[in-house]
């Protein structure tokens, strides 16, 4: 079962479109992954669109005749193709499988690079900015003590990890604050993350400080 | 004060007070959205026209506080609405949600348009609206947990009177009205429906004693 979702106030903020696109694919991926809260979405969506749309502004005449032969005398739009979604990834031999959402920002998604503590990463390019990676941790790794200057979401799309606060399984959204600091690790499972940062990673415990300055290699 | 060009005002504009716009049901418009899908027919889009475009210019204007901005966003999503409507599917929501969530898009597009930047993320790839190929089979694999619901449910619904479990069946894993399983089963119109509010409490019954 999953635990951890997207606080309602996300929800909504996601529904009409006021998020950041990489934060809306994290959203959108957890949506994919969570029958509860594509329930509230939808519930949203109906209390949103109603209130959006409640009362109209006054509409001369002619603009509504005028625009009403425009566009019935227009010519359909090209049927919108897209790249076929990605499925699945592979990672040290093992194959895990894509929610739609992300699925279909697919082409978006970088190598792989090997970051300490037996962590993966690889960006999903979302207009030329890298704060949303997926990021792999093999059984038995860990991230440094870190906190943010920023927000940070994290979603599992598969396995298990924890931190000081409490064990995430499959779907499970996590979304920390700037003020709070953690160090996820995972135990004998491994597990597969898609994360965003709204600001580089900060270090806090001992050696790991070092790594500060070139955090934004590894995480952005 | 009193010199208001009221006649002016009435025949110039079209204004959709709330009181008059209550009156259009969300069936009505779904009837509207199908008739445009499949007869084209202009007369049914006209209507949709004059209930949606004051109301998508009032909400684009509210957005971006330009009124040009607001024009082209109506006329976007009113044009997606004449080519699309065949997109719209009552089951997924009201056809005021759908055009919303048109809206939206446009929207969204639009604001990110205005940044110039590459390579950009379009709503379409965030919130599939207007995909033609979109398919629900790939989502299925994810929502385990709906798996496990309908799994659990599949129980209960064994245990309901035979003559409730079919009318259920048919309304519920067929998608038929209680019309047509009323055609269908040959049983009047009223006992489809007693039958499925039965079922439903019975079921109801079942889920919360479980928990
Ligand atoms: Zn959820």
């Amino acid at each position: 079962m999953i635990k951890f979702h997207p606080t309602e106030e996300l929800l909504v903020k996601y529904t009409q479109g006021e998020l950041d696109a990489s934060l809306c694919l994290v959203i959108g991926t957890h949506i994919d992954m969570c029958p509860v809260c594509a329930n509230t979405v939808k519930d949203i969506e109906e209390q949103v669109a109603k209130r959006a749309l409640n009362s109209g502004s006054r509409f001369a005449n002619t603009d509504i005749d005028n625009m009403l032969e425009q566009i019935m005398n227009s010519s359909a739009p090209e049927a919108m193709l897209r790249e076929p979604a990605l499925k699945e990834v592979m990672l040290e031999g093992k194959q895990f499988k894509v929610p739609p959402s992300l699925g279909r920002l697919g082409s978006r998604l970088g190598p792989w690079s090997k970051v300490p503590g037996s962590v993966w990463r690889a960006p999903v390019d979302i207009e030329g900015q890298h704060n949303v990676n997926l990021i792999y941790m093999a059984a038995g790794a860990s991230v440094p003590e870190h906190t943010h200057r920023g927000s940070e979401a994290t979603l599992v799309l598969n396995g298990s990890f924890a931190d000081e606060f409490d064990n995430y399984g499959d779907g499970d959204f996590i979304y920390l604050g700037d003020s709070h600091r953690h160090s996820p690790q995972t135990a004998q499972e491994d597990c597969l993350t898609l994360a965003w940062l709204d600001a580089p990673l900060q270090f806090t415990s001992g050696i790991a400080r070092l790594l500060n300055p070139f955090s934004s290699l590894f995480f952005r | 004060m009193h010199v208001m060009p009221k006649n002016r005002v009435t025949r110039e504009y079209m204004n959709t007070s709330p009181s008059k716009t209550q009156e259009v049901t969300t069936e009505y418009l779904g009837k509207l959205l199908a008739d445009v899908a499949n007869t084209r027919s202009r007369r049914a889009f006209s209507e949709l026209f004059k209930h949606f475009a004051p109301r998508l210019q009032a909400f684009a204007t509210r957005q971006f506080g330009n009124e040009q901005t607001a024009m082209d966003l109506v006329q976007d999503t009113m044009t997606n609405v004449w080519h699309k409507a065949h997109l719209f599917s009552p089951e997924k929501g009201s056809p005021t949600t759908w055009i919303f969530t048109i809206a939206r898009n446009i929207r969204f597009d639009i604001l990110r348009k205005n940044k110039h930047r590459q390579n950009d993320v379009s709503a379409e790839d965030l919130w599939p609206v207007l995909s033609e190929e979109m398919s629900d089979s790939s989502e299925e694999d994810f929502a385990l947990d709906q798996n496990i619901l309908m799994q659990e449910i599949g129980e209960y619904y064994r245990q309901l009177p035979d003559a409730q479990r079919i009318v259920i069946e048919q309304i519920y894993v067929q998608g038929k009205s209680q019309q047509e399983v009323s055609d269908e089963l040959d049983i009047p119109l009223g006992t489809v429906k007693s039958r499925t509010r039965l079922a439903l409490q019975k079921l109801k019954e079942l889920i919360t004693a479980h928990d």
